[in-house]
């Protein structure tokens, strides 16, 4: 049995994770607001706090102090149970994300497919809350988003084999030890992108947020939430930004490595260069929402099966005549 | 016979199956604070439910049918055609982790299987079952 | 009774209460959530036989693929629970006679089982440094190569009975054709016209007529 002193440094582990991913998701709703008011030249949020630094909490606050609305029409189970879901899978991926070396809750050997499979239930969440809401914009919203999802899940993969071919391993770690020489965006720059691009699908992010579309959807699956359970909904999404944005610095920008192995690179502790490559990531997404325009449905699903998932199985089979080869 | 369940249980609990107990343990937390979290927000929320306040929201209108309608059945096709393709991807993990150690022979195997699918594709594409409007 | 034993009894436990859920409960999306259910606790006791890939394979693919169309499929049937709740005689009869069929094959393919006795070293198998990933791949590809490819046809078929099966042709629809919206040319659409100070609108109809932003197709050249 495990006792309980190691049960209760396990779960200071997990909540030394959970408590700074919390606050990193609270945060990035700041900076998303101020870096797209800055690319539109508005001010954004300044008035709770210095620089409306403590706008998130101002925000959290007021949510918390809202009514849940429980629709009468609705599942009362299923539609609490819905953003638990959505939240919690987004959080529960953190467990298997090394943050330097040896830094890693749990050093699984088939990592990848932990955070793949994690990834791929987050579809749960969407259909459920529409189908629970028993609103026809929540239900409408929830299988365009699960359609897309699962279409763009599959390129996702592809993109995976071609990190395992090169790595060789399931193991997160591995992969990013695999990565000492050259990182993995050299090689496999075209999968980089399609990796990226899947990434905005997979998280219903603007240009690709059409299951949330204002204008006609109403914000389509989570029309019937309010107060906690929509901010779930919310901080989910966000949190599985920055999960996609830590996933795809350890696939291809070599996760905790620093860009070369000399000197005043190698002083710098890994953590810190891992949370670089995912700022830097983690801005890319909120560039993309402020310029690109969203996309209509027929054009997301050519782009996912027309040009994605060709495109990288030819990629995987090059990828692999070569290795073959060498 | 098949192997007595006693035989399979005495296995020693290895290092790998306490990572597992790790991830439970996360998820459990996760799970924990988004529930907190609710609750919290039932605790410290308003309770003033009304009629229209709880009916599902349609501009305005009474809700004149039930919202769980059928849908298009090409979002069907979609998961379908998911499903195989997420199986090839399954099919493509262990292939791609140890291609070193199995050669020549292990990847015009998977040729020949990703061929036997890109005959699929090929089809669906030519069938126009990836049209949307 | 060692924790491993513990957690065995209530992962399977749990997974057959479930599964006695799936085909009792009325509602049907509940089915589909305790088959869900289900599926995880076998995925617990696959990686308690330190089989991690199956485990992360069988959430993936039945969870995240299977039981998603599962789902679609219950939603649609739109919970039409009252009907189906009177059970039909006729169905009980065929019920227990296709049941009883299935327990007498597993009863004769149980009784003429042999293991064979390295089979309970083989469990052992992942321990030599080698993950369980990398043992599957090195005989899947090469030694059952041929079932392999059998797993390939039959994916195959999956995927044209599919779009057999759903695919249906819609007239009348409007599609974006990437081609020819790239290949139109501005002498295609746009025509130049000298207008004169002193001509009246009257001439010009005629010509604005056929310079419409549709005139590619419509106007006779």
């Amino acid at each position: 049995m495990v006792n309980v002193e190691d049960l209760l440094f396990l779960i200071g582990y997990t909540l030394l994770i959970i408590i700074p991913l919390l606050l990193a998701v609270a945060y990035l709703t700041y900076v998303e607001r101020k870096v797209i008011a800055a690319m539109q030249r508005r001010v954004g949020p300044n008035v709770v706090g210095w620089f409306g630094l403590l706008q998130p909490f101002a925000d959290g606050l007021k949510l918390l102090h809202k009514e849940t609305i429980i629709p009468t029409q609705a599942n009362p189970f299923l539609f609490i149970v819905a953003p638990l879901l959505t939240f919690g899978l987004s959080l529960s991926a953190w467990a298997v994300i090394p943050f330097g070396p040896g830094m890693v809750i749990s050093n699984i050997n088939v990592g990848i497919l932990y955070l793949f499979a994690i990834s791929s239930l987050g579809v749960y969440g969407i259909i459920m809350a529409g189908w629970a809401s028993n609103s026809k914009y929540s239900f409408l919203g929830a299988l365009r988003s699960a359609a897309q999802m699962v279409s763009y899940e599959v390129s996702i993969g592809l993109v995976i084999v071609t990190i395992l071919l090169s790595a060789g391993s399931l193991n997160l770690s591995e992969i990013v030890e695999a990565q000492q020489n050259i990182w993995f965006i050299i090689p496999h720059l075209p999968m980089a992108v399609i990796f990226s691009i899947s990434a905005l699908a997979e998280t219903n992010r603007a240009p690709f947020d059409l299951p949330e579309a204002e204008a006609e959807l109403v914000s389509g699956y989570n029309v019937e939430y309010s107060s906690m359970t929509f901010a779930l909904f919310f901080l989910g999404e966000y949190a599985n930004m920055i999960l996609m944005s830590a996933i795809g610095s350890i696939l291809f920008l070599g996760g905790w490595l620093p860009p070369l192995q000399i000197p005043p690179f190698t002083w710098v502790p890994g953590i810190v260069w891992f949370s670089l490559k995912m700022s830097f990531l983690l801005f890319v997404f909120l560039w993309v929402r402020a310029t690109f325009p969203r996309y209509r449905y027929d054009q997301l699903m050519r782009l996912g099966w027309k040009v994605f998932l060709p495109f990288s199985l030819l990629w995987v089979i090059l990828t692999a005549g070569v290795i073959v080869i060498l | 016979m098949t192997l007595s369940s006693s035989q399979f249980m005495s296995m020693p609990l290895k290092g790998n199956l306490e990572e597992y107990f790790n991830i439970f343990i996360f998820m459990a937390v996760a799970f924990g604070i988004s529930l907190f979290l609710v609750l919290l927000s039932f605790w410290r929320g308003p309770k003033r439910p009304d009629a229209e306040k709880l009916s599902a929201y349609e501009c305005g209108f009474e809700a004149f049918s039930d919202a769980r309608l059928k849908f298009d059945v090409r979002f069907y096709l979609v998961a379908i055609l998911f499903i195989i393709f997420d199986l090839e991807i399954a099919f493509l993990f262990p292939w791609a982790v140890s291609l070193k150690s199995i050669g020549l022979f292990g990847f015009f195997s998977m040729l020949l299987f990703l061929g036997t699918l890109g005959i699929g594709f090929v089809y669906e594409w030519r069938k126009g079952a990836l049209e949307w409007e | 009774m060692t924790t491993t034993t513990l957690i065995f009894y209530i992962l399977s436990g749990v997974l057959l209460s479930s599964a006695v859920m799936v085909v009792t409960t009325k509602n049907t999306v509940y089915g589909v959530l305790f088959l869900i259910l289900a599926f995880f606790n076998a995925a617990g006791l696959f990686i308690l036989a330190h089989a991690e890939f199956l485990a992360m394979i069988l959430i993936v693919v039945y969870v995240g693929a299977v039981a998603v169309l599962f789902l679609f499929v219950v939603m649609m049937v739109n919970m039409e629970t009252k009907k189906s709740q009177r059970m039909d005689r006729r169905y009980l009869l065929m019920g227990i006679f296709v049941g009883g069929v299935l327990v007498l094959e597993l009863v004769v393919v149980f009784m003429s089982w042999n293991t064979s006795p390295e089979a309970f070293e083989l469990i052992f198998a992942p321990q030599d440094g080698l993950s369980n990933t990398h043992a599957l791949g090195a005989l899947l590809y090469t030694h059952y190569a041929l079932i392999f490819q059998a797993a390939g046809l039959i994916l195959l078929i999956a995927m044209i009975g599919a779009i057999i099966l759903t695919l249906r042709q819609r007239e009348n629809v409007l599609k974006q054709k990437i081609g020819d919206q790239l290949a139109r040319q501005a002498k295609d659409s746009v025509q130049m016209v000298d207008i004169s100070p002193t001509s009246s609108f009257r001439n010009l109809e005629s010509l604005d007529d056929s310079a419409t932003p549709r005139g590619r197709t419509s106007r006779v050249s």
